[in-house]
């Protein structure tokens, strides 16, 4: 690692809990967000050359603070806002380091963690705001994520810390009557940060590693923060088995593998473990939720050493459970590849025939290429052939959609 | 000069392509891109969804309606455009018949006259 690595990482770690310390001093969360991210780009200039100080987060709490009083006084509405940013704290502790106790941390990675999944914000903002101020990604990295230009992400990030002034969101933790509904939406968003890194929504690169790697570390601090929270557990049990079989979902010339189809050597095994280990763990303090159900169907498909010892009956189970839990009709379409391979594929199809007319999934690409697989285990290649090609004009993924064009191929052979 | 290339093209052609003839079309396109971004020309391509996801908006008295499928009904649509910012037309011209897909369809070239708002 060289010393400008070994830097950045220190920072992105840093940063979240000097944001927690000043905002639970002195509560305005964008302005001690500006403050936060000017101290960073002192220190990244200031550290490689003049050398990392004896007490890194001491140091960037007190340039933050200075930084933080600037811009109080630079303001336009300086009276205002010094009011609001003053009241209540002794001028002289502006510039004292602000050391606070470990125990405080994790409280504050929490609430920063909550106010940026604040539920008055959209998902887009939630996402960006997560990543930069838990993350500590900059705006730019944001930017380079979501194939954006800066500008506009820039744009995004200053709409969610409006939002947040506007929400009135507080620097301390929910009572306990919100709590569940609260770790409920950061659950959400790292989950879509997580999909989003694996399954780009648009574009020509089927994963974004950066983006999973983010989520998934966001989630294991979210586990120490939260360690009897089975939920988080079971969303982080969820990641780590996806992320297992990154390696062998895409083929050497960039196209992607089906499951049924993977080199399950190369899959992740010590990710595998660890997700297992945990989604066992979690199923076994009995409160099962979306998450860990999911995670225990990717873990049923990771422990198979080869695809046909599968313990289908199983997955269909979880399948039933989880459409009882937290009906989706995406859980459905699953489930009916599940059951058609339980019970055969005409059982699979009059089931997946119930979303004809479901809105959120009549005319997703996933409905016709599950049908496309169904029709084709029943010996229909015509129908399947169309359903494929279907399902690939409806996909807006371009790795999904040559996937998608190459098994409509296939079928034309098998006729 | 700006101008924006529009290839067109439907389902019958796209699915005339074998998975070897589409990947091997869409290796020239990619070099095609780096040619031209290198040279500086090439300002940003463009591939667009299918037709099936395409939407249109129209708002009366005030109401928006969505309405599926693209605004000029024709057997043959956008599937993808790219902007160039060139000398000359004549130069447009000759980027424009050095893409790919200039031999098996047409490919439109309009000069921009009016932009705003982009970060170029």
């Amino acid at each position: 690692m060289s010393d400008e690595e070994r830097v950045e990482d220190l920072l992105r770690g840093l940063a979240p809990q000097v944001l927690g310390a000043l905002v639970r001093r002195h509560s305005a969360f964008d302005l001690c967000e500006d403050a936060v991210q000017d101290a960073l780009v002192d220190a990244a200039k200031q550290w490689p050359t003049g050398g990392i100080p004896d007490n890194p987060r001491a140091w960037l709490t007190t340039v933050a603070t200075r930084r933080l009083v600037d811009r109080v006084r630079s303001d336009h509405s300086r009276r205002q806002r010094e009011e609001r940013v003053l009241v209540g704290s002794p001028q002289a502790e502006f510039m004292t380091a602000l050391d606070e106790e470990a125990v405080q941390d994790r409280d504050d990675s929490l609430i920063l963690l909550l106010i940026c999944c604040h539920p008055a914000l959209s998902p887009p903002t939630q996402i960006a705001l997560t990543l930069r101020a838990v993350g500590g990604l900059t705006t730019a990295e944001i930017a380079g994520a979501f194939f954006v230009p800066e500008t506009t992400m820039a744009q995004r990030i200053s709409r969610a810390k409006q939002g947040i002034r506007d929400a009135g969101a507080t620097f301390s933790i929910p009572p306990p009557s919100d709590m569940e509904s609260r770790i409920r939406a950061v659950l959400h968003v790292l989950y879509l940060i997580f999909n989003e890194g694996y399954t780009t929504s648009s574009g020509d690169e089927i994963t974004r590693t950066d983006l999973t790697h983010e989520a998934i570390r966001l989630t294991r601090q979210l586990h120490t923060l939260r360690p009897d929270d089975a939920e988080v557990k079971g969303l982080l049990a969820l990641m780590l088995l996806t992320e297992a079989r990154r390696p062998a979902r895409v083929d050497a010339a960039g196209r992607l593998v089906d499951l049924a189809d993977q080199d399950r050597d190369l899959w992740n095994h010590s990710l595998i473990e660890e997700g297992v280990h945990l989604v066992t763990d979690a199923l076994e303090q009995g409160s099962p939720g979306a998450y860990q159900i999911q995670a225990a169907i990717a873990a049923i498909h990771d422990e198979a050493e080869d695809p046909d010892d599968t313990d289908w009956p199983q997955i269909l189970l979880l399948y039933q459970l989880l459409d009882r839990l937290a009906p989706n009709p995406m859980a459905t379409l699953n489930r009916s590849l599940a059951l058609a391979l339980v019970e055969g594929p005409q059982a699979g199809l009059d089931l997946l025939a119930t979303l004809d007319y479901d809105k959120r999934v009549a005319s997703h690409h996933r409905l016709f290429a599950i049908r496309g697989q169904l029709l084709e285990m029943a010996g229909d290649q015509a129908g399947a052939r169309e359903a494929f090609e279907t399902a690939a004009r409806r996909c807006t993924s371009l790795p999904e959609r040559a996937y998608l064009q190459d098994r409509a191929c296939a079928t034309r052979r098998r006729k | 000069m700006k101008y924006i290339t529009i290839i067109y093209g439907n389902k019958d052609l796209w699915q005339s392509f074998t998975p070897d003839e589409a990947a091997g079309a869409i290796a020239e396109v990619d070099a095609f891109n780096r040619r031209y971004k290198e040279s500086g020309e090439l300002l940003g391509a463009y591939g667009l969804g299918d037709e099936l996801t395409a939407k249109t908006v129209r708002v009366r008295d005030g109401v928006p309606a969505v309405t599926d499928g693209p605004y000029i009904d024709a057997k043959e649509f956008v599937s993808s455009f790219f902007l160039l910012d060139v000398e000359s037309e004549e130069r447009a011209l000759d980027i424009a018949a050095d893409y790919p897909f200039a031999s098996h369809n047409a490919v439109e070239v309009w000069p921009i006259l009016h932009e705003s708002g982009a970060e170029m």
